[in-house]
């Protein structure tokens, strides 16, 4: 698995979706941080990590996955590498496994990324409050979230596999992150498996009458029906040339 | 006992309502070079696809190295190489980069076979090209690269002169006749350019409608081949006299195109029929004896069939 990992960073040498998705990592610090310096909203580490940790998870990571997984196992197609790949021969089912896990290794990159511009931002604005306890805290706290949000990503592969370009799952992605937005604070929030992440993470959960296992639930039953579902069809379909 | 390395029983894949590929039996005897020849949509690349567990058989069953690959697959993938239509690979990477990937996840990662093989296909002269900027050419051989990087048994090879220049497919040519004579490995191979085959092949298997019409080595083939003699005459009419006398029926034993009459049948008599015509007083400008080409014979063979 670690050699497929490594064929898989290599395969992003030169490509630019990389550098993108960590620009767009960056891209809910910096909105927060213009916020506090431009429009003094809040002067605390405190409220720029809560902040950037809720517009991302529940808002910018869910069209940035989106485009990952899209990107991932689209480009297979596109580039009509998986013929090759398959041939060498890989089995289909470690091949599916090893891209979700390369999945979970970006989005733990970005995670480290959008935690660490966070403390850079907050630095060069001057915030108060700052300590290594609290860094912690928030970088978990998105971490966690992410890694949940990452297990909902699952129906993206078979998304991915069957309409092999990277227009529906970005059309996908920016949906989900209206519907996000549209949910949250409503009390069926914990039923939509892309809120239930940041829901859980932050502890907002405790808001809500529905307990924090139906919203695990509901997470573990989407990753499960995306991966059977991934997984029969990907190994039962014919390889398109 | 024969050794087959490829052997496929009543191999059919139907798309819908539609049969592809209908009861392939197919024999690739190891060590041969086996020209797969048909026409565009005959159902080749399919047939390669089932062998390469790219696409699954509707029914039907396929042994290679008298094996079942659902059963060894893992075993089996690994002694095989392949190009299926134009070669994949990932565009923002070298030659180098895209080999290394391939033998680093087979398990076989060495940068001196990678560089040997690049330099066997001429493109150890392109280290930091993306493939992305790669002609046709290049990607064909960068394909072939990677079919022969890890020393297959078994190398199935879908059109792999396609975007070739001359001097390209001739190097290509070589270096699979090299392949298969010295070292002995078995070759499938499907072309549309039938003189390629011909030139390499040992065994041609005629697919048209996704029907394997037949395998014919090609000693077999050369009996078969249809041969004629060709006279190009100054008086064509007298000519036809002639062969009227000698009751030679046209279209049957001759056919005549302008003042040329091509005899299909008492070749041997050649000489006797020139000596006629000159003493008639006909010039005679051409005899020839032909015969025809593996693109007439698959033509014919095909419309008989």
């Amino acid at each position: 698995m670690l050699t497929f990992i490594e064929m898989e960073f290599l395969k992003l040498k030169r490509s630019k979706i990389f550098l993108l998705s960590l620009m767009g990592a960056i891209l809910p610090p910096l909105l927060m941080f213009i916020a506090v310096t431009a429009f003094g909203e809040g002067n605390t580490f405190e409220l720029l990590f809560t902040n950037v940790n809720m517009y991302t998870s529940a808002m910018f990571s869910v069209l940035i996955f989106a485009i990952i997984i899209s990107y991932l196992f689209g480009r297979e197609y596109n580039e009509h590498t998986l013929k090759t790949m398959l041939t060498i021969p890989v089995s289909r089912s470690k091949f599916l496994v090893s891209k979700y896990v390369m999945f979970l290794v970006w989005i733990v990159i970005l995670t480290v990324v959008t935690s660490f511009s966070t403390l850079v931002f907050g630095l060069i604005a001057g915030l108060e409050g700052f300590s290594l306890m609290l860094f912690i805290d928030s970088f978990a706290r998105l971490l966690y979230a992410n890694v949940l949000l990452f297990l909902t990503f699952s129906p993206f592969v078979f998304i991915s596999l069957f309409i092999t370009n990277m227009v529906p799952a970005m059309v996908g992605g920016a949906g989900l992150a209206l519907v996000n937005l549209m949910v949250y604070g409503q009390n069926w929030a914990p039923f939509v498996p892309w809120v239930c992440p940041y829901l859980i993470a932050s502890g907002e959960i405790a808001k809500y009458s529905t307990s924090v296992s139906v919203a695990y639930g509901v997470i573990l039953a989407t990753f499960l029906i995306g991966m059977i579902i991934s997984y029969m069809y990907f190994t039962k379909k014919d390889i398109t040339l | 006992m024969v050794d087959y390395v490829i052997k496929t029983n009543q191999l059919s894949k139907t798309y819908s309502k539609n049969k592809v590929v209908d009861s392939v039996n197919m024999h690739v005897e190891r060590g041969k070079i086996y020209g797969l020849l048909g026409k565009n949509g005959a159902g080749k690349t399919t047939t390669m696809c089932m062998l390469l567990n790219l696409t699954y058989p509707s029914s039907g069953e396929i042994f290679l190295f008298g094996k079942n690959p659902k059963k060894h697959s893992d075993e089996l993938y690994s002694k095989i190489g392949s190009i299926i239509e134009t070669p994949g690979f990932y565009e923002n990477l070298t030659a180098y980069e895209n080999l290394k990937i391939i033998s680093k996840i087979r398990g076989d990662f060495d940068p001196y076979t990678i560089n040997s093989v690049l330099k066997m296909v001429n493109l150890d002269q392109h280290g930091s090209k993306q493939f992305k900027d790669f002609s046709l050419g290049m990607k064909q051989r960068l394909g072939i690269a990677a079919a022969i990087m890890h020393s297959p048994e078994l190398l199935i090879l879908d059109e792999p002169i396609n975007g070739l220049d001359p001097f390209g497919i001739k190097e290509i040519r070589d270096l699979l006749k090299r392949l298969s004579r010295e070292f002995g490995i078995t070759i499938l191979i499907s072309s549309h350019i039938l003189s390629e085959i011909e030139n390499i092949a040992d065994v041609i298997g005629f697919m048209d409608d996704g029907v394997l019409i037949e395998e014919i080595s090609k000693e077999d083939l050369h009996d078969r081949l249809n041969k004629f003699v060709e006279f190009e005459v100054s008086d064509i009419d007298l000519a036809l006299n002639i062969f009227k006398v000698l009751e030679l029926k046209e279209n049957e034993d001759f056919t005549v195109s302008g003042s040329t009459i091509y005899l299909y049948t008492h070749l041997s008599l050649r000489d006797k029929f020139n000596a006629l015509f000159v003493n008639a007083g006909i010039d005679v400008g051409k005899v020839n004896l032909c015969e025809e080409n593996l693109e007439e014979f698959f033509t014919r063979f095909v419309s008989n069939n």
